[in-house]
């Protein structure tokens, strides 16, 4: 599916690397990755613990913890302008007014010893200039749009007094309290129960149509975005390894990290099989990646140049897919001849 | 399988907890955490127990090792009572009982290195006296979980999350158990190590003739491991049946609402997929529900819910749900 013309771009990152100083040398968390979110659309951001993932987003919001974190090169467009050049008085002004952020431990990011209302007025007060009235009003609004009854009574309430579920929605609150053009969400259903991230992934995806706010959401789990995600960019070892809409994506993976992802995991809709397909191997050792393909010792397709030579990210097919992989034709031969057999 | 003594079998049993009422004068109150549960186990088959956080599964496996002492009810292992053992009658039980934590990484002692937190079970049971033959039983525990004999020098923080959890899983085998209770055992781990460490427990369940107890939330996996499967909610079985009934035709709403609230990784299937998203949350033990606990969520609840508890009943042979419409 090709992006219609006339849909323009919210966020663009460019060649983003971010670095860690460790004892065990220099951690290239991000590793000049590039993407970007058109206005209204939601993306993924797809990986394991340690891809990277999260210090792409914190990096976007000049949160990465110094000095051991540190964003050394790239350009973060927004809105046009480039994040990475603000003043920090100017950053403060786009997080949480217009880029919203939602976290998956909601009892770590809510301030414990200030009232559900305090927390939702604070933010209208300063970054739109509210009367107390008027935020108070606004405040009650936003917890009956993300589903909180008893709004009124709600608002004089403490953190701990809400359950895991209504502590999520209340964050997702804050993230829309400034009407954001842009809502970061980092596992935002991780800590939940099943019954409870369908609740809260419905209510986001609603949200997002109503005010045509964009989202990024950043999870570990291709299950969770696969109904919600128009593009899903598949993280591996700092890097983008792989980059297709949904659809696209699940139907024809075209790295061998994704494909292993997809075929490792149990599924309802498929009958059981006798044994799972695992991806055999560790995680890799951030602080000593091999020179070429960072894949490489757990990948079933490697060849010689692999280890070797990095592949690029470069186009296998229409409407922007794109793969990281010196083999990716040929993992489209096997996909087809697997599809025919079956 | 017939004819012989499960294994494992629990008898209604019920653990409840006081709280407040302390220093601070909170309203004392009882959770309910456990309310009349009973299941058996046979010798090598998979339990699986599944809920969402609060349901009690968690306090079900801790009540079997009688880490927690149960208000009633009985427990049956191999044919002995252990709800009236004292701890030094229950120490030769324990060793045939072992557990696999969530997170490997708070179980290991962070000062031991893997061969010295391997070979203290066979010290502490007596089991390898000898040293030399306890070096060489840590490096057989190592192979049987797919380490090499190094990591018997590495100490937890300089393993992966996988591999940690193969040394807990190797700690548990040492004293060679004939029951496993593995509490969400791969839930903190990667997506690509999930599927390593689930073969690994279905080769040694096969290997040495293990019986599991596999406690968990996430329904893939429990339809992966499991023979049988029993559905937890506030306390209570609601659903009790072998793998195939359970998937093919859930019969208790609630099983029903969890099953469709599996997200499924392929957009185009999700697209066309009828979504019963429940409203609500799972209400608090201290006060549950009057009549069936499950009904202020129920999409098809009638009056007659909100009176009477359901008992669990067998609706099909050896399916069995605790809901007056099933």
């Amino acid at each position: 599916m090709l992006h219609s013309a006339g849909v323009s771009t919210l966020l663009s990152v460019e060649n983003l690397q971010t670095h860690f100083v460790t004892r065990g040398g220099v951690v290239r968390a991000v590793d000049d990755v590039s993407w970007d979110v058109e206005e209204g659309e939601t993306v993924a951001l797809v990986g394991e613990s340690g891809c990277g993932k999260s210090v792409s987003a914190l990096s976007i919001m000049r949160l990465v913890a110094g000095p051991a974190g540190r964003v050394v090169g790239g350009r973060v467009h927004f809105k046009g302008r480039d994040l990475l050049q603000l003043s920090e008085e100017e950053m403060r002004r786009v997080r949480g007014r217009e880029i919203g952020m939602v976290f998956q431990e909601p009892m770590t990011s809510l301030n414990p010893v200030l009232s559900i209302g305090r927390q939702l007025t604070e933010g209208l007060e300063i970054h739109l200039g509210m009367t107390p009235g008027a935020a108070r009003r606004r405040a009650v609004e936003l917890l009956g749009m993300v589903g909180i009854p008893d709004s009124e009574r709600r608002l004089t309430q403490y953190p701990h007094q809400f359950s895991g579920g209504m502590r999520q929605r209340m964050m997702i609150a804050m993230a829309l309290a400034c009407k954001p053009s842009l809502i970061l969400a980092d596992e935002p259903t991780t800590a939940l129960d099943v019954t409870i991230q369908a609740q809260i992934l419905e209510l986001m995806k609603d949200l997002s149509r109503r005010f045509g706010v964009a989202m990024l959401i950043i999870t570990h789990n291709l299950g969770v975005v696969a109904r919600y995600a128009d593009r899903v960019n598949v993280m591996y070892a700092g890097r983008i390894i792989e980059r297709a809409t949904a659809r696209e994506l699940y139907a024809r993976p075209r790295h061998p990290y994704t494909l292993g992802l997809l075929r490792s995991v149990p599924r309802l809709d498929e009958p059981r099989r006798a044994r799972l397909d695992p991806i055999e191997g560790q995680p890799p050792d951030l602080t000593r990646l091999p020179q070429g393909c960072a894949f490489t010792p757990r990948c079933a397709f490697s060849v010689a140049r692999c280890s070797a030579e990095p592949p690029p990210l470069a186009p296998v097919a229409d409407g922007g897919h794109v793969s990281a992989c010196w083999e990716s034709a040929r993992l489209d031969r096997a996909a087809a001849r697997s599809a025919a057999a079956s | 399988m017939t004819g012989d003594v499960p294994l494992l079998e629990v008898r209604n049993l019920v653990k409840h907890f006081h709280v407040g009422g302390g220093l601070f004068g909170g309203r004392a109150g009882i959770v309910r955490a456990v309310e009349g549960v009973s299941f058996e186990i046979r010798r090598g088959e998979t339990l699986g127990l599944v809920g969402e956080s609060g349901c009690g599964k968690t306090t079900v496996g801790r009540c079997l090792l009688q880490l927690e002492r149960p208000t009633s009810g009985q427990v049956l292992f191999e044919g002995r009572e252990l709800t009236t053992l004292g701890d030094e009658e229950l120490r030769p039980i324990r060793r045939r009982v072992q557990v696999i934590f969530q997170d490997p990484y708070s179980s290991l002692n962070p000062r031991m290195t893997v061969g010295q937190i391997l070979a203290e079970p066979l010290m502490v049971h007596g089991i390898v006296v000898d040293r030399e033959r306890r070096a060489a039983r840590v490096r057989e525990l190592l192979s049987h979980v797919g380490l090499l004999p190094q990591h018997a020098h590495r100490y937890p923080h300089q393993l992966s999350g996988g591999q940690r959890q193969r040394v807990g899983i190797a700690r548990a085998l040492a004293v060679e158990p004939a029951l496993i209770i593995c509490d969400e055992p791969v839930s903190a781990l990667d997506v690509s190590i999930q599927a390593q460490i689930i073969n690994l427990l279905e080769d040694l369940q096969a290997g040495f003739g293990l019986t599991y107890l596999f406690v968990a939330h996430d329904l893939s996996v429990v339809r992966h491991i499991s023979d049988r499967v029993a559905v937890m909610y506030l306390g209570r079985i609601v659903e009790i049946t072998d793998r195939k009934s359970l998937y093919d035709v859930p019969r208790h709403p609630y099983t029903k609402a969890l099953l469709s609230a599996v997200p499924i990784p392929d957009p185009a299937l999700e697209a066309e997929r009828e979504r019963v998203v429940l409203g609500g949350e799972v209400p608090s033990p201290l006060n549950p529900p009057a009549g069936c606990a499950f009904h202020p969520r129920c999409p098809i609840a009638i009056d007659r819910c909100r009176e009477a508890l359901p008992e669990l009943r067998e609706i099909t042979t050896g399916h069995r749900a605790a809901c007056i419409l099933a």
